[in-house]
């Protein structure tokens, strides 16, 4: 354990523990959109900008990614310094001239302030700020069906080939963690359509309910050992399963005790 | 489009078979083919074991690589900063001009591609341009026939 300090107030942390996670845990409020802690840090967004200083350093400050920097004993982190609020300020400047009207964007950049980029503004950009977290969670969810292509000015999130990607089984994890609700996807009628992929969707036999697609319920039947028939009822049914089932326990032990 | 894959075990054969292979493989099948064939991203991901998102993100990575057919002969302007400030722009203009297509395209008839590069490192020769494996420089703009010969 280390002992450091976070605006003001003394924390402890796990040696290497990266300052986010402190930060989170003291429930201080510091934009973060390339950071999901299933995945390996990324360092994207820059937004968890922080000050770090240490009293040996004589009033020299350093301006690191908190998502990346391994907390220390001593260190004296200010998540909100002027100077932070400044560069925060910048990074979401670049990013709404990038994203003029991404909602997710305009809406952080309100929150500093800023209103019209003072860049140039990229005229026919997408919504995507290449955070990198939905191949990074693709990865992690062990699919590795789209990854980021080209470099530099052209780079894009894409399936392989730029065709709909044959490792990909629909599980919506990279759609639902996107911070700018970029990836697009549509369920209709029995089918979900992702990547221009279309899976099946599997239809709970209680309420008929569309849950998830088939290919995704194989896999984890197939890595988990989790029969089949588990998928084949939503979530919501299950629990009214349970008061069935729990109710015929709670009987059963009022008959043991009388 | 289908190609004579033939030739990929050989190339498979000369690397193991794991990720770490993947951009010698690559190198030699571009070498092979003056281009990678999207068959060829298909059974390298296959033969070494690596996710076909990776091959893609690979092989769209780096410049030495491309998807597309390109031209028997390669002109690669070098655009870096020494030869932008000695004129690189005017020789690409010059040569796009001449074989009216653009940087990043392949003439028609499959002769001449165009592409932009990064410093190649003979600054001290800028502007350069590189002819498949050849370097030219310093490059004047009325030198775009000796670059071209064989047009
Ligand atoms: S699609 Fe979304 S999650 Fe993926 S890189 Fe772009 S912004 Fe990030
Ligand atoms: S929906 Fe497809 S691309 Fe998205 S995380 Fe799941 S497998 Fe990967
Ligand atoms: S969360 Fe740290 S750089 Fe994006
Ligand atoms: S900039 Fe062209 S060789 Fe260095």
């Amino acid at each position: 354990m280390v002992n450091l300090t976070i605006n003001g107030k003394v924390v402890q942390a796990e040696e290497g523990e990266v300052l986010l996670s402190v930060i989170r845990r003291e429930k201080i409020d510091v934009p973060a959109l390339c950071h999901h802690e299933a995945v390996e840090a990324f360092g994207a967004c820059r937004l968890c900008v922080v000050e770090i200083t240490r009293q040996e350093w004589d009033g020299w400050c350093d301006y690191v990614t908190s998502c990346l920097y391994p907390a220390s004993d001593g260190l004296i982190v200010n998540t909100h310094a002027a100077k932070v609020n400044d560069l925060r300020k910048t990074i979401v400047d670049l990013f709404l001239a990038r994203h003029p009207k991404c909602p997710e964007i305009i809406e952080l950049a309100a929150e500093y302030g800023v209103y019209s980029t003072t860049y140039q503004t990229v005229v026919d950009g997408d919504n995507c700020i290449l955070c990198g977290l939905c191949t990074r969670i693709c990865d992690r969810m062990g699919f590795h069906a789209i990854s980021t292509v080209g470099r530099g000015h052209g780079k894009e999130v894409s399936p392989p080939l730029h065709k709909a990607p044959p490792d990909c089984t629909g599980c919506l994890a990279c759609a639902q963690n996107c911070p700018t609700s970029f990836i697009e996807y549509s369920a209709a009628k029995g089918f979900l359509t992702i990547w221009d992929k279309k899976f099946e969707l599997l239809k709970c036999s209680g309420c008929g309910k569309e849950t998830i697609t088939k290919v995704f319920a194989e896999h984890l039947c197939q890595e988990r050992k989790i029969p089949f028939e588990y998928f084949q009822i939503c979530d919501e049914c299950h629990r009214k399963q349970l008061a069935a089932t729990m109710g015929e326990i709670t009987s059963w032990d009022r008959e043991a005790a009388s | 489009m289908n190609h004579d894959l033939s030739k990929l075990p050989g190339i498979f054969d000369r690397y193991p078979k794991h990720q770490q292979s993947l951009i010698a493989v690559l190198q030699d099948i571009q070498k092979e083919y003056q281009f990678l064939p999207c068959e060829a991203l298909e059974e390298t991901a296959r033969v070494l074991d690596v996710p076909l998102s990776k091959v893609f993100s690979v092989s769209t990575f780096y410049n030495a690589f491309s998807l597309h057919p390109r031209g028997e002969k390669v002109l690669r302007v070098c655009v870096g900063t020494t030869c932008h400030i000695r004129g690189a722009a005017q020789i690409q203009e010059q040569l796009e001009s001449q074989l009216n297509i653009k940087a990043g395209e392949t003439t028609p008839d499959l002769k001449f591609t165009i592409e932009t590069v990064g410093c190649v490192g003979a600054c001290a020769k800028a502007p350069v341009v590189i002819v498949n494996e050849r370097y030219y420089g310093p490059v004047k703009v009325s030198d775009y026939k000796k670059l071209l010969r064989g047009k």
